[in-house]
């Protein structure tokens, strides 16, 4: 079984590059700056909201830099946002080839999360740079960071697999799902803090992944403490647990996705 | 000498339900509200393939023919592993080069050079592989000069030839043809077919489908002749042919 998988992928390996250098190549299509927009377009981003949110809006978090506060949460959901929409879409896209050719369909959504992931490691530049800007101390336990993006990986994929299955039944779910994006958007701490919800909430707010991942790196990057056994356990279970769900259903379904698409 | 199995197909069957269109939707489910149970719909159903057992050999060249909606292509995809049979299973001794549709896996926007590696990639070759046939691709494909133009820009004849040299670049054990020979002018219908043949000389085992008998004769040993899903005539190509040309012309052309 593993030594199968192991196969596929040795076999798989080149045409997955294949696709995430495609998304780039369609992505930047005679535009000028090119790939230099993946790096642009956080910093800009990130320019606008500073200026909005110190200058206008004037909010602030106790004891921490609020602009670092948001960037570092907003990095993490729009990875999640991005990656999880264009994986849904992946199947029904890419019909044409699946209807042809046999290839692995797993290879679509995970193209999808990686490519968006590249583009991710690109914004952790102007975040760093904001961090560095605004004088937040950097500390020893940067390194750990790449742990919380890996479980964010994870989720993201499981999610996107679930979406995508789900998706190619029931295209109802891209206008749902954006919807949904929304409220997470709101319902995830990102722009305020956890203790700013009424007591009897905040359970439940922990409950969301995405708040245990963006709670695990903002403990490094803003209070420079070495994340809780609690914190570590949370990311890692909530990221494995949607993973194996995702890959579940996804395998169970997707011999019927060629009647659907 | 007995020669070893390449394709073995094992009471294949295959269902497509038609109404699959209307099972989800809103309009529908209001509809069946209001309708009196016992009314059940029945789903409709449409048996592409019935019950079909067949064993092809190493090195055998056999043409599919039949009307449209007959199940060839459905038998084709389910040999090439896009499709998984209702009932029944197909093992495949070998591996398998898919022609069925040619330039599925272009992508419009990129160029035709970056097309060569996506679409190699789509087909299973490995790096290694593209990079050193990659002159031999272009040169088959005579398209030399337009390698940095966005397939998009090209003529459907264009990107059949682009297709047909990256499919046919590689020595497949099982090739599975459906309805591509015609592409291209008549130069490179002639090219192809006779790339077609050297790979049947080097032993490569073929299921062809086509409309063109002709190229049925001209090409293949043996032919299948299918109808409504079930194997109607299996044997030498010749006879199958003409009993087909002849059912044909008795049955459509009444004027």
């Amino acid at each position: 079984m593993i030594q199968k998988i192991l196969y596929n992928f040795k076999k798989y390996k080149f045409l997955l590059q294949q696709l995430v250098s495609r998304d780039f190549k369609v992505k930047y299509k005679r535009s000028v700056l090119g790939i230099l927009w993946s790096l642009l377009n956080p910093i800009l981003m990130m320019a606008v909201l500073a200026i909005v949110f110190t200058n206008i809006f004037k909010f602030s978090m106790p004891g921490v830099n609020y602009l670092v506060y948001l960037i570092s949460g907003l990095v993490l959901f729009n990875y999640f946002s991005e990656a999880s929409n264009l994986a849904m879409s992946s199947i029904v896209g890419n019909f044409t080839l699946i209807n042809k050719v046999y290839i692995p369909k797993y290879i679509f959504p995970l193209s999808k999360c990686l490519f968006v992931g590249i583009n991710f490691l690109l914004t952790l530049i102007p975040l760093y740079i904001v961090i560095i800007v605004t004088g937040t101390d950097l500390n020893i336990y940067h390194f750990l960071l790449p742990y919380a993006y890996i479980c964010l990986f994870m989720f993201t994929l499981g999610m996107g697999l679930i979406l995508a299955t789900i998706s190619v039944f029931l295209r109802d779910m891209f206008y749902i799902y954006g919807i949904i994006v929304m409220m997470w958007t709101y319902l995830t701490p990102i722009m305020y803090d956890i203790s700013m919800i009424p007591a009897q909430f905040q359970t439940i707010f922990k409950l969301n992944p995405l708040y245990q991942f963006i709670n695990f790196a903002r403990s490094i990057i803003l209070y420079g403490q070495m994340p809780t056994l609690g914190q570590w356990a949370g990311c890692g279970v909530s990221a494995v647990v949607v993973l194996i769900f995702g890959i579940y259903i996804f395998r169970k379904k997707q011999d019927k996705f060629i009647y659907y698409v | 000498m007995k020669k070893e199995t390449m394709v073995k197909i094992n009471d294949v069957s295959m269902r497509f339900n038609l109404g699959i269109e209307k099972e989800f939707s809103l309009k529908q489910w209001f509809v069946d509200i209001f309708k009196p149970r016992k009314s059940k719909k029945v789903k409709p159903e449409f048996w592409a393939l019935k019950n079909l057992n067949l064993d092809i050999k190493k090195g055998e060249v056999v043409g599919f023919v039949g009307s449209n909606g007959a199940g060839k292509s459905t038998l084709l995809k389910i040999v090439a592993g896009v499709m998984k049979p209702t009932v029944g299973s197909v093992d495949v001794y070998g591996n398998i080069c898919p022609m069925i549709e040619l330039g599925a896996g272009f992508d419009p926007q990129l160029t035709a050079r970056e097309n060569i590696y996506l679409n190699g990639a789509v087909l299973g070759y490995s790096k290694e592989l593209i990079e050193d046939k990659f002159n031999e691709i272009v040169e088959f494909s005579e398209l030399k000069d337009f390698l940095e133009v966005p397939v998009q820009n090209f003529s459907s004849g264009m990107v059949a030839r682009l297709a047909f040299s990256i499919a046919t670049i590689v020595n497949p054990e099982i090739l599975i043809v459906d309805e591509i020979l015609s592409v291209g002018d008549i130069g490179f219908q002639a090219k192809s077919l006779n790339k077609m043949r050297s790979m049947i000389s080097g032993g490569t085992t073929v299921l062809y489908v086509s409309h063109s008998l002709t190229s049925i004769e001209e090409l293949c040993q043996k032919a299948i002749w299918l109808d409504k899903g079930e194997v109607v005539d299996y044997g030498e190509v010749k006879t199958v042919c003409s009993k087909y040309a002849k059912y044909v012309k008795d049955n459509h052309i009444k004027i």
